[in-house]
């Protein structure tokens, strides 16, 4: 008797244990799992972001050459009929000055943008008048912004929250959550998809004050201009008013020294005589 | 003194009825013309500003202009207790004191984007709003909700919203970040006119924390006068009552000179111009906002002159034509007259008599012509929905007449037809009685 109850004590006794150990051992397997998974997820500490965020600016501006390209903005709206835009930008980073010159539609050929100081300026070549924009303007009828064409300025004007592992398409990036230092730019807070192997930005949301999303930028297509990384393709998609969208794309892009004239209201003036 | 000659001058136009009812209907025709268009001119002014205080609710205007440290400048009143201080010190009668916040935003419902001026107001308090607008559909119960929003019948249609449709507004802050905002739709007004065709009303603590203001603060104080024309001396004491409560104000009434920019323009323009820190106010009033329009309006009345002289002028060749005539087949009565005592002067005061009075009956005539036409005028109803509709009253021309502008162009008139007179008077009164009496013509 003593022993049956003995064995049958030694019976559950060993199966407890079995059990105990069955359990111990499949969070042993979990833990092990686990481990490898967060030796794999990378940090990015803010010194190296903000080191990142400055060479984003660097590799898209010429700090002592000047800039023009062609830019043409296909733009779609739902039951309207494709739109075109062409403008001609002019940049000189080193001053932080920037003239467009619209090419297309023929309706508002000769419109122009430039910058004076502080203040950008809008011509009319039908009333020869220039009148105050803003660089948080849309380009025209696009969903571009003047600021987009601008020289980029990402480590001035934002400081990073955050920055999160992750990946877009094949490419594994750094997801940048910026929020605005100053209230000279359009958006309040940005998310950037910045490449790990090579730092260029592959997507950017734009966000609205209350964080909504507002807009996103894809840009599948970079060129290289002596030494510098520029975006030759951007898609812009508008998130409030959904099926719009602008195509951009760039194309003759030079480092040719401009004349100074070309940043002044008399050049806008001469170009439409 | 003698009215021998008045009477005689006045027997004299009746014997000649027809010849005086054509001279006098000429000069009733330029009455009557010059009376329409100055009536029109006169109302006009009244009527724009009128229209333009209706909309904005107010006659005087007080808005706040914060430099922030970066320099720029936003749109502000943060804390009006100090406002409404001035406004008691200062003695100005108002009767209704509106807040409100303005921003312009894109509407957008299930693809379709309208273009509107957001004016955030007290809704469920203040009473603009209500005597404004008239709901078609909606209630005014429900304005009270946060997110509330009245559109127009005619945006609602381009919208193609209905009353509980949510409508996402994107539009920029105070400080120019784009931000959107949710609203629901509780009311669809009627279209009153043009102008609210534009405007869509929300709460203002709502649209407040949609452009980056406390729920607070707002952008202007619109101040409702019983008599519109006391909106300027209004002003001077508001200005004078904001600075003795120690605040900083821009200056009024400054011009820029050529007469180019309003006052409120120059007042804009001179803000551009300054630096300051913290707050500043500007005061100005419907008048400040329409001297582009009085410029016009002066304009209208320069030209409605120019047309009177040249009218006249024309007229006054007929009338010394015509009285030329009178003379030469009166030469024997003038003889007569002559003949039997009546003086040189006497005679040339008859002629001129004549013109005097079919000047005063042409007059008349134009006066009470261009009444009766005014009136009739006045009952066509153009519609609170047409283009013009500032410058109408309610749908409807309106006329006012200045009365000194009334005498100005009487006493032109007088002289001009006195003057047309005058050379034949004065051949009339050299005649000599002997070689009058002898003539043949």
């Amino acid at each position: 008797m003593g022993f049956s109850m003995n064995k049958r004590r030694f019976i559950k006794k060993s199966r407890l244990t079995r059990t105990s150990r069955l359990a111990g051992l499949t969070l042993l397997v979990a833990l092990l799992a686990l481990v490898p998974l967060a030796t794999f997820a990378e940090t990015l500490p803010i010194s190296e972001a903000n080191k990142i965020l400055k060479e984003l600016d660097m590799t898209s501006n010429f700090t002592d050459k000047d800039f023009s390209a062609l830019f043409t903005i296909v733009s779609e709206k739902p039951g309207e009929k494709q739109t075109v835009t062409q403008a001609r930008v002019f940049r000189r980073d080193a001053k932080k000055q920037f003239t467009i010159l619209i090419m297309l539609p023929e309706v508002n050929k000769g419109q122009g943008y430039l910058t004076e100081g502080d203040n950008l300026w809008f011509y009319d070549p039908s009333s020869r008048k220039f009148s105050h924009s803003s660089i948080k303007e849309n380009l025209q009828n696009t969903k571009a912004k003047n600021a987009d064409f601008k020289s980029s300025s990402l480590s001035d004007d934002y400081s990073i929250a955050a920055v999160t592992d992750g990946k877009l398409g094949n490419f594994n990036v750094w997801i940048f959550d910026l929020s605005a230092k100053n209230n000279e730019v359009p958006y309040d807070k940005l998310k950037l998809y910045v490449r790990k192997d090579k730092h260029m930005i592959l997507k950017r949301e734009d966000y609205a004050v209350n964080g909504r999303l507002m807009r996103t930028t894809l840009i599948p297509k970079y060129v290289e201009l002596d030494g510098k990384l520029l975006a030759s393709q951007i898609l812009i998609i508008d998130e409030i008013n959904k099926g719009e969208k602008s195509q951009i794309t760039m194309t003759e892009q030079s480092v040719d020294k401009l004349p100074d004239k070309v940043f002044t209201k008399a050049f806008l003036e001469q170009v439409n005589r | 003194m003698n009215f021998v000659i008045p009477r005689i001058a006045f027997r004299n136009l009746s014997r000649q009825k027809k010849r005086s009812i054509l001279l006098g209907s000429a000069i009733a025709f330029g009455i009557m013309i010059v009376t329409l268009m100055n009536g029109f001119s006169g109302a006009l002014i009244q009527n724009i500003s009128e229209n333009f205080a209706y909309l904005m609710a107010g006659h005087v205007f007080i808005q706040g202009q914060e430099r922030t440290p970066s320099g720029k400048k936003v749109s502000v009143i943060s804390d009006d207790s100090e406002i409404m201080q001035a406004l008691k010190s200062s003695g100005v009668q108002y009767t209704q004191a509106t807040r409100t916040s303005e921003i312009s935003a894109s509407l957008i419902f299930e693809g379709k984007t309208v273009r509107q001026t957001l004016t955030g107001i007290e809704m469920d308090t203040n009473p603009f709003l209500r005597q404004r607008l008239v709901l078609k559909q909606g209630s005014w119960a429900s304005v009270s909700q946060p997110d509330a929003l009245i559109l127009t019948e005619k945006v609602a249609k381009k919208l193609k919203v209905q009353i509980g449709d949510k409508i996402i507004a994107s539009l920029q802050t105070v400080t120019g970040q784009n931000n959107i905002a949710d609203f629901t739709l509780v009311g669809i007004s009627t279209d009153t006119d043009l102008a609210t065709s534009t405007m869509a009303y929300v709460n203002l603590g709502y649209l407040n924390q949609a452009i980056g203001l406390k729920p607070t603060e707002y952008m202007s104080l619109g101040l409702m006068l019983d008599d519109m024309r006391q909106a300027t001396p209004a002003a001077d004491k508001i200005l004078v009552a904001l600075k003795s409560q120690g605040l900083q104000t821009f200056p009024r009434g400054a011009t820029d000179g050529s007469g180019n920019q309003t006052p409120f323009q120059v007042l804009l323009q001179n803000q551009n111009e300054e630096t300051w820190n913290g707050i500043k106010y500007r005061v100005y009033t419907i008048d400040d906002l329409m001297s582009s329009a009085k410029n016009i309006v002066t304009a209208l009345d320069t030209g409605t002159f120019i047309v009177l002289i040249i009218l006249f002028a024309i007229i006054m060749i007929g009338i010394n034509n015509t009285f030329r005539m009178t003379m030469y087949e009166r030469i024997k009565e003038i003889g007569t007259m002559r003949a039997i005592g009546v003086q040189r002067n006497e005679v040339r005061r008859l002629f001129l008599f004549e013109a005097l009075f079919l000047a005063l009956g042409g007059i008349v005539a134009g006066l009470g012509l261009g009444f009766i036409v005014m009136n009739l005028l006045s009952l066509i109803n153009f519609g609170t929905n047409s283009p013009a509709f500032l410058l109408l009253k309610n749908g409807h021309l309106s006329f006012y007449l200045p009365p000194l502008r009334a005498l100005l162009n009487i006493g032109t008139i007088v002289v001009l037809t006195l003057l047309a007179a005058l050379f034949p008077a004065n051949s009339a009164a050299k005649l000599e009685p002997a070689v009058a009496l002898r003539s043949t013509k």
